[in-house]
C-alpha cells in the first residue's frame, strides 16, 4: 500500500481498525470508505476549481499590474522609472488585491454539493485539465497584457493634454501615477468580483475592504500629516486630492475599466450562450430552482437542496 | 487484510460513553466549517447583461458627445519657436555664442481668444520622467531645513558640489535644469505695442506651495544670509534667494516658476503653466489683431533635438482641449451598443434554437 500511494496524485488513507499506518502516509484521511466520494466529488472539485481560478487571476493581476512599467519604458527613456508610488507597489499585493482572491480560493463554489454529488460527471473537468492547462494560462496572461495597454495608453492619451479646470496641466507625474493606479486597482476589484461565483459576507467585506482600503491609504499617504513626519518618504504630498477631484480623472478611470471589463463580460456570456458547460447548466438550473421554492419559506440560505 | 477482532456489544454506559467520545470528535457542524454560509451567486444573465450594455453605451456615447462637442469650443494656439528653420524669428538665438538673446514672434488672431486666456510653454523630447533625473533632488533642503543646506543629499551627484566643492542649494538635476526662457507679449495697436498684463499668481499647486516647499527662515533678518555658505545651481543665472526681488512671497523655493518646473511631467512631450491673463483690458479674452511675443531665450534645447513652443488656451469644466477624451468615449459607447445588439441576436437565435430542440 505505500507504493500505491506514492505512484498516485493523492494519497488517502482510511483510520481503522488495523492502525493507522496508512493514514500517516497519506495525505487524507478518513474514517469510513463512503467519504471518498465526497472526498472526490464535492472537496477535491471544489478545489481544483478553485485553484485554477486563483492561479488565472494570479496571473492576470500582476500582468496587469506589471506590464504598465513595460509600456511606460518606451516614454520614460528605458530608465526603470516605476508608474506607480512606490508605497504602492509595496502594498498592492499585500494590502490592495490579496483578501479577495484569497477569499475567492478558500469559499467559492460553481454548484453546490449535493448538485456535485448527483453529477459526478462534473468531475471529468479536473481529470482532461479543462480548468488550467497551457491555453488558458496563455489566456490570462493575454488579459493581464491587454489591461495594462489600456491602463498605460488611456491615462497617456487623455493626461498629456488635459488641464484641471483651472488651467493647472494634469499632465505630471504624481497625477498620472494617481490615476493609473486608481484605474488598477478598479479593475482588477470588477475582474475578481466577476470571477467569485459565490459571494459569502467575507467575499463581500474583503472586496469592497480592499477597495475602501486603497482609498484610505491614498489619502492618508499624500496628507500633510505623514509628509511632515517623513518628507523625503511621503513626497506625493496633495496628489490624492489634486488628481481625484478632476472629473477628466475620473471620466479616464471610467473609460479604462469599461475597456477592460466589457469584453470580459460579452466573452463570458457569449460563451455561457453558446457553449455552456456542465456546471454552467446545472448551476443555473439550481438557481432557477431556488427561486421557485423561495415564496414556500426557504428564505436565508443561498445554497439548500433541490 | 483485515483482522478480525471481536468487539463485543458493550454495557450501556460503554455504549454512552462511545458516544460522547464520536461526538466529541466529530468536526463543527456550523455553516463556515460545512461551506454553507450564505452567499449570493450570481449568473450572467441575459436580463443583466444585455439591457446593461445598452445602458452604458448609450451613457458613453452622451458623455463622449458632451466632452467632445465641449472640446470644440476651446481655443488653442501654438507656436513653436525653437529656431530651426533659418527663417524663422529665434534662429539667430540657437547659436550658443548668443548667451542672452531677444527673438520676436508674430502672430495674428482673427477672432476674440475668449477669456481667461492660459499662457503655457511646452517641451518635447525633453525626458523629465528620466528615473535618475526624477530622484535627484534634497526633499529636506526644499523643506527649508538648513542643515541639508551645507550637506546636500547624494542622490543629487552631479548638481550637489561646485568645481570649488561649495555646496549647492537647490541640489539636483531637476532644480538645475530649471527653464529660464521668459516671455512678454504686446499687442500692436495702430503701430504701438501695448503690453498685455500677465498674471504669475497660483499657477503651482496649492499643496505645493503652501505645504511642501518651504523657505529657510531669514537669519539676521536677511533672507539671502539664510543662503550662507553654499552656493546657486551653476546654470542659473540669479540665485534661488534673488529669483523675485520684488515679491518676498515669490522668492526662494516659493517661487511659482520653480514650483511648475520642479512637479516634474510624466511624459516627454509637456505643457507647463506659464502665466494667466485675467486682468486689465484683456480679461474678457485676447481682441483680434496682431500680437507679439518677446522671446528671452535662454534654454538650448537642440543639442538633444527639443523643441519649445508656447502655447495659448482657454478652459472648460473638463479643462484644456481633449479631443482624446471625447473619441474614446464615442467609440467605446458605440462598441457597446453594438455589442448589447449582437449579444441580443446570439442570445435570440440559441434561445429559439433550444426551444425548438425542445
Amino acid at each position: 500500500c505505500f507504493s500505491s500511494s506514492a505512484a498516485a496524485h493523492i494519497g488517502v488513507g482510511i483510520s481503522g481498525q488495523e492502525g493507522i499506518q496508512a493514514v500517516l502516509a497519506s495525505d487524507y484521511s478518513f474514517s469510513q470508505f463512503r467519504f471518498l466520494q465526497r472526498l472526490l466529488l464535492v472537496h477535491g472539485r471544489w478545489s481544483y476549481l478553485r485553484m485554477c481560478r486563483f492561479l488565472c487571476y494570479f496571473f492576470y493581476k500582476n500582468f496587469a499590474f506589471t506590464m504598465v512599467h513595460f509600456w511606460f519604458g518606451f516614454f520614460c527613456g528605458f530608465s526603470a522609472q516605476t508608474v506607480y508610488d512606490q508605497y504602492f507597489i509595496t502594498l498592492y499585493n499585500i494590502v490592495y488585491t490579496s483578501l479577495p482572491v484569497l477569499a475567492m480560493g478558500l469559499f467559492d463554489q460553481d454548484v453546490p454539493e449535493q448538485r456535485s454529488l448527483e453529477y459526478p460527471k462534473l468531475y471529468e473537468p479536473g481529470q482532461l485539465n479543462l480548468l488550467f492547462n497551457k491555453r488558458e494560462f496563455f489566456i490570462c496572461i493575454a488579459q493581464g497584457i491587454y489591461t495594462s495597454v489600456v491602463l498605460f495608453f488611456i491615462p497617456y492619451g487623455v493626461l498629456s493634454h488635459a488641464t484641471q479646470s483651472n488651467g493647472v496641466p494634469l499632465a505630471d507625474y504624481q497625477t498620472f501615477a494617481v490615476t493609473t493606479a486608481t484605474a488598477l486597482v478598479i479593475v482588477v476589484s470588477v475582474q475578481i468580483a466577476l470571477d467569485t461565483g459565490y459571494w459569502t459576507a467575507i467575499n463581500h467585506f474583503f472586496i469592497w475592504g480592499s477597495l475602501g482600503t486603497y482609498f484610505t491609504i491614498l489619502f492618508a499617504m499624500h496628507s500633510s500629516i505623514l509628509f511632515n513626519i517623513f518628507p523625503k518618504q511621503f513626497h506625493f504630498l496633495g496628489s490624492a486630492h489634486n488628481t481625484l477631484g478632476q472629473p477628466v480623472v475620473w471620466l479616464t478611470i471610467a473609460l479604462a475599466t469599461v475597456i477592460c471589463i466589457a469584453p470580459v463580460l460579452a466573452f463570458r456570456f457569449l460563451k455561457l450562450d453558446l457553449k455552456p458547460q456542465l456546471s454552467d447548466t446545472v448551476r443555473y438550473t439550481q438557481l432557477v430552482l431556488q427561486k421557485k421554492q423561495k415564496p414556500c419559506g426557504r428564505v436565508g440560505r443561498g445554497v439548500g437542496g433541490g | 487484510m483485515r483482522k478480525s477482532s471481536c468487539r463485543r456489544g458493550g454495557t450501556p454506559e460503554d455504549i454512552r460513553m462511545k458516544n460522547e467520545e464520536e461526538a466529541s470528535e466529530r468536526p463543527d457542524n456550523t455553516a463556515f466549517t460545512q461551506q454553507q454560509l450564505p452567499a449570493w451567486q450570481p449568473v450572467l444573465s441575459a436580463g443583466i447583461i444585455i439591457p446593461g450594455f445598452l445602458i452604458i453605451g448609450l451613457a458613453f456615447l452622451g458623455i463622449g458627445i458632451a466632452l467632445f462637442l465641449t472640446s470644440q469650443t476651446i481655443q488653442v494656439l501654438e507656436m513653436d519657436y525653437t529656431g530651426v528653420e533659418k527663417d524663422s524669428p529665434c534662429f539667430r538665438c540657437t547659436s550658443p555664442s548668443n548667451q542672452t538673446c531677444t527673438c520676436e514672434v508674430t502672430f495674428s488672431l482673427s477672432t476674440l481668444f475668449t477669456g481667461p486666456v492660459f499662457f503655457y510653454y511646452g517641451l518635447s523630447n525633453y525626458f523629465q520622467n528620466f528615473r535618475k533625473y526624477g530622484v535627484s533632488k534634497d526633499d529636506y533642503q526644499l523643506t527649508g531645513d538648513t542643515q541639508y543646506f551645507k550637506s546636500p543629499r547624494d542622490v543629487c551627484f552631479p548638481y550637489a558640489h561646485d568645481s570649488k566643492n561649495n555646496p549647492i542649494v537647490p541640489c539636483g538635476a531637476i532644480a538645475s535644469s530649471m527653464f529660464n526662457d521668459t516671455f512678454e507679449l504686446y499687442q500692436i495697436i495702430n503701430g504701438t505695442k501695448k503690453k498685455v498684463p500677465l498674471d504669475g499668481k497660483g499657477i503651482s499647486w496649492w499643496t505645493d506651495y503652501n505645504i511642501k516647499y518651504r523657505n529657510p527662515l531669514p537669519v539676521n533678518g536677511s533672507f539671502a544670509s539664510a543662503f550662507d555658505g553654499t552656493v546657486k545651481p551653476i546654470n542659473w543665472p540669479k540665485a534661488a534667494y534673488e529669483l523675485d526681488l520684488t515679491d518676498p512671497n515669490n522668492n526662494g523655493f516659493l517661487n511659482q516658476d520653480f514650483l511648475v518646473w520642479m512637479r516634474r511631467a510624466a511624459l516627454p512631450q509637456f505643457r507647463k503653466l506659464y502665466r494667466r491673463i485675467t486682468e486689465g483690458d484683456y480679461a474678457t479674452g485676447l481682441p483680434a489683431g496682431n500680437y507679439s511675443l518677446t522671446v528671452y531665450y535662454n534654454y538650448p534645447v537642440l543639442s538633444f533635438d527639443g523643441r519649445k513652443k508656447v502655447v495659448f488656451s482657454n478652459v472648460s469644466w473638463m479643462g484644456g482641449k481633449n479631443d482624446f477624451l471625447g473619441i474614446a468615449y464615442l467609440v467605446v459607447g458605440s462598441l457597446c451598443v453594438v455589442m448589447s445588439v449582437v449579444m441580443l441576436i446570439v442570445y435570440a437565435k440559441f434561445k429559439f434554437s433550444d426551444d425548438d430542440d425542445a
